[in-house]
């Protein structure tokens, strides 16, 4: 699996992070499809990633909103690109479209199948077992919009993942009251930092705190 | 000083410039009736568009697109009234003096045909009033109110032969007033197409009475039409034709929009008039078949400004796809279809040669005399022109890339264009039928998902789609299975659709000395914007209208305001004006995924 999870901020702050995505990339001519969470404002969100990544030298890119209809021949190159990003916003909104139009499972294999899966933010949380992340912590959470109940998601990991952490005495003691009750480590990253999964290999890119049986680590500073 | 504390502080005085004073009075006496008015009670603010006010230097550059006491009072003061009618006269009806406004307001003279005169002797504003004109930057505005009382002007009145009593149910559009719905349609349209650059007439405010009942104030540069002067034309009155005329290009030379080099010459002016109509309804005609707006032009030119901006959204539509078949049912008559608008345009545009030439001369020639007139052949030169420009536009191309294809490979453009509209007049085989407001036959293809999927597949792909992939790209909701059905012209045209796409964009690398996959990398980005899966419908206005009327609790005027402004970034289909927009409230961002759900529900439809 070649997974990348970018907490959040700026591209700048996110430099590290790509270069470790084009390393797994690692493929000329590569095509890339952008998932935005949701179809409203994504073709500002998608030109503004392709002129990010075009910078890299990439220059194929497929937009795919999936809260609206598409058709077989564009899902077809999606499932054969050779990365897909997954985009920042409601991570419910996000789980819903992503099940209705049956491709949690589809990206799952995706994954699986060696190639490379990134996601931002929402996007990131939904390569966890389920999206609970993006209800907690109470203060700092997304709005159940959809009136989601099953928050079960694509499953490719088995931590947890906080997305835009800030390192304040209010978020570390929400998330060590959690990891007192949840058994499942919680990794939070602030923006500009993420974590990188190549087959075995984890990275943690920029500052990480694991939250685990009512302990914090810093993973990487 | 802080800004909100001087705000606060503002005496709105701008506002006391609005008070049915306007230069038509006194320049053009013969295009006009003057009404008296009164102040109408029990009227609310129901919007305020606060971005166009500032523009219009109503309210200060930079103030809250929130209302205060002060503000409120002055738009009622301004705005809420209602004319001392002809009934009014007839019979006799006191009103108290405080009452009664110090100024006239007019209601305009012009051509409508369906008045049994057709000379435009009685119609012209039948339920609007001029509220006058300001000027800010250098820009005069004109500022006019509908549902403000029934006027002679209306077609009620004339054809029936009596005067009615403002608000008198017997009669619906002869009674004077305007609904919140009228008002809210137009508002929501106006604010899309404006934001993507169409001419149009913009509201500036709603105020509400009892029953659903507005007032709604409109707000343009220029408020004429065509059929403001083809009412003197039609009576051969060269006074008033030549007042008008004068008057209208003074105002344009002062609001710099008249495109020519100042001159005394008036014969040359009044041909400068006549080129300037031809070379704008040219390339607005050309606009709106591209656009699919239907809008029901016709020969007495009442449903369009003269610089070809659109007025009156009663009757405007944007189709989803290009039902060209559709027309209108306005009970006596059906309207135009959309292609047909061409050559209304064209008849307007003739109509003003006829008025230069009448102008100059004093003597009226018949209409038929200017038919093979060299502004004629500029008229179709200058549509050609566009319909490629707009066309290549919609592919996705920037201006200097359009201008650069057009320009040096014209063919090139032609050629793609004409298997463009052999399937974008594709029309299904369940021929032609009745819709609730007329007759339609279905366009089975969607131009805008295989002009926004079409240079990604071939990014990726690097060959053309088989018949079959295209046809499921292309495909739209209307398309039956018997109309999909592949032959051996579909298949050729297919592989000519993708042929000349293909070469406009080698055309333009080899011209830029740079690789295919650079121009076809801009050219993704830009048409995801210009097609996106979204675009608003004329029947989807309508759904949105209701949803933002009906919601409950009721919107205020600055909750609407964001509204409208919430929906016009969201359906911003121009990429060189495109912003990152976010809604915070959640009350709006509710109401704003439903309406996002009603245009993504209706995006094919009429």
């Amino acid at each position: 699996m070649k997974l990348v999870l970018y907490s959040g901020g700026d591209e700048k702050a996110n430099l590290r992070l790509d270069q470790e995505f084009i390393r797994l990339l690692n493929k000329k001519n590569p095509v890339v499809t952008f998932f935005p969470s949701s179809s409203y404002l994504s073709e500002v969100e998608f030109r503004q990633f392709v002129r990010h990544y075009s910078q890299f030298g990439i220059k194929r890119f497929i937009h795919f909103p999936v809260d609206v209809h598409f058709d077989r021949v564009l899902l077809e190159e999606v499932l054969k690109s050779d990365a897909i990003h997954l985009g920042g916003g409601n991570t419910f909104h996000f789980l819903k479209s992503l099940r209705k139009a049956k491709l949690v499972n589809a990206l799952k294999k995706f994954a699986l199948d060696g190639n490379v899966l990134t996601g931002l933010s929402a996007g990131a949380i939904m390569m966890t077992q389920d999206i609970f992340m993006a209800s907690y912590p109470e203060f700092d959470r997304d709005e159940n919009t959809v009136h989601l109940k099953n928050l079960n998601s694509m499953g490719l990991l088995d931590f947890q993942f906080f997305p835009h952490y800030r390192n304040s005495l209010r978020y570390e003691k929400a998330f060590l009251q959690l990891s007192k009750k949840d058994p499942r480590s919680i990794i939070a990253c602030p923006d500009g930092s993420g974590i990188v999964i190549d087959g075995e290999t984890t990275k943690f890119v920029g500052k990480s705190y694991l939250f685990f049986q009512g302990k914090k680590l810093i993973l990487n500073s | 000083m802080s800004v909100a504390k001087k705000i606060s502080y503002q005496t709105y005085s701008k506002f006391e410039q609005i008070n049915g004073e306007h230069p038509l009075k006194s320049r053009i006496p013969g295009a006009h009736i003057a009404y008296q008015a009164r102040r109408r009670k029990d009227g609310k603010v129901r919007f305020f568009n606060f971005e166009l006010a500032q523009e219009m230097g109503l309210v200060e550059k930079g103030h809250p697109s929130q209302l205060n006491a002060d503000l409120e009072k002055k738009i009622l003061e301004t705005f809420s009234l209602v004319i001392i009618n002809d009934w009014d006269i007839e019979n006799n009806k006191k009103f108290p003096d405080h009452e009664i406004l110090p100024h006239t307001y007019m209601a305009t003279r012009y051509l409508q045909l369906q008045h049994p005169d057709k000379l435009g002797r009685t119609s012209g504003d039948g339920r609007t009033v001029w509220n006058g004109m300001i000027e800010h930057n250098g820009l005069q505005w004109d500022i006019s109110s509908c549902g403000t009382g029934g006027t002679r002007l209306s077609p009620a009145c004339n054809i029936n032969k009596k005067f009615y009593q403002t608000g008198d149910p017997s009669i619906s559009y002869g009674c004077g007033y305007a609904e919140v719905s009228e008002g809210m349609e137009t508002l929501i349209f106006s604010e899309v197409l404006h934001q993507n650059r169409f001419k149009t007439e913009r509201l500036l405010g709603i105020i509400e009475f009892e029953k659903g009942i507005a007032i709604n104030i409109r707000a343009y540069p220029n408020l004429l039409r065509p059929s403001h002067f083809f009412a003197p034309l039609k009576q051969s009155n060269h006074t008033t034709l030549k007042q008008l005329a004068d008057y209208y290009i003074e105002r344009e030379i002062r609001n710099k929009t008249w495109p020519y080099k100042k001159t005394d010459d008036l014969a040359l002016k009044y041909d400068q008039l006549a080129e300037m109509v031809t070379m704008n309804f040219s390339s607005m005609s050309a606009l709106f078949e591209d656009e699919y707006i239907f809008c029901w032009l016709d020969w007495d030119g009442d449903n369009i400004l003269m610089d070809g901006g659109i007025i009156d959204y009663g009757s405007i539509r944007q189709f989803g796809l290009f039902h060209s078949e559709y027309r209108y049912d306005d009970v006596q008559r059906f309207s135009t279809t959309i292609l047909e608008q061409k050559l209304k345009a064209k008849y307007i545009a003739q109509c003003f040669v006829q008025i230069a030439d009448f102008l100059k001369t004093g003597k009226k020639k018949s209409l038929q005399k200017f038919k093979n007139h060299a502004l004629m052949k500029k008229f179709d030169k200058n549509f050609e022109y566009h319909k490629n420009l707009n066309l290549l536009r919609k592919i996705g191309f920037d201006e200097l890339a359009q201008k650069e294809l057009v320009e040096n490979h014209v063919q090139k453009v032609e050629k793609f264009r004409k298997v463009f509209s052999y399937f974008e007049r594709s029309k299904s085989k369940k021929g032609i039928y009745k819709v609730a407001d007329g007759i339609t036959q279905d366009a089975i293809f969607c131009m805008r998902d295989i002009l926004r999927e079409f240079p990604q597949l071939y990014s990726v792909k690097k060959t053309f789609l088989g018949p079959k992939d295209f046809i499921e790209v292309t495909k739209s909701s209307y398309a039956k299975k018997a109309d999909l059905k592949l032959n051996p012209i579909k298949v050729r045209q297919i592989r000519k659709f993708q042929e000349y796409y293909v070469q406009l964009l080698s055309t333009l690398a080899k011209k830029r000395k740079q690789p295919v996959d650079n121009i076809l990398l801009e050219v993704i980005m830009r048409s995801s914007i210009i097609n996106k899966y979204d675009r608003v419908t004329g029947n989807s206005i309508s759904f949105v209208v209701e949803k933002i009327t009906n919601s409950k609790p009721k919107l205020s005027p600055e909750e609407t305001f964001q509204v409208t402004q919430n929906f016009k970034f969201y359906q911003s289909m121009d990429p060189d004006k495109i912003s990152q927009y976010s809604i915070a409230d959640q009350r709006q961002k509710n109401l704003f995924n439903r309406l996002a759900g009603i245009v993504r529900e209706n995006r094919e439809s009429l």
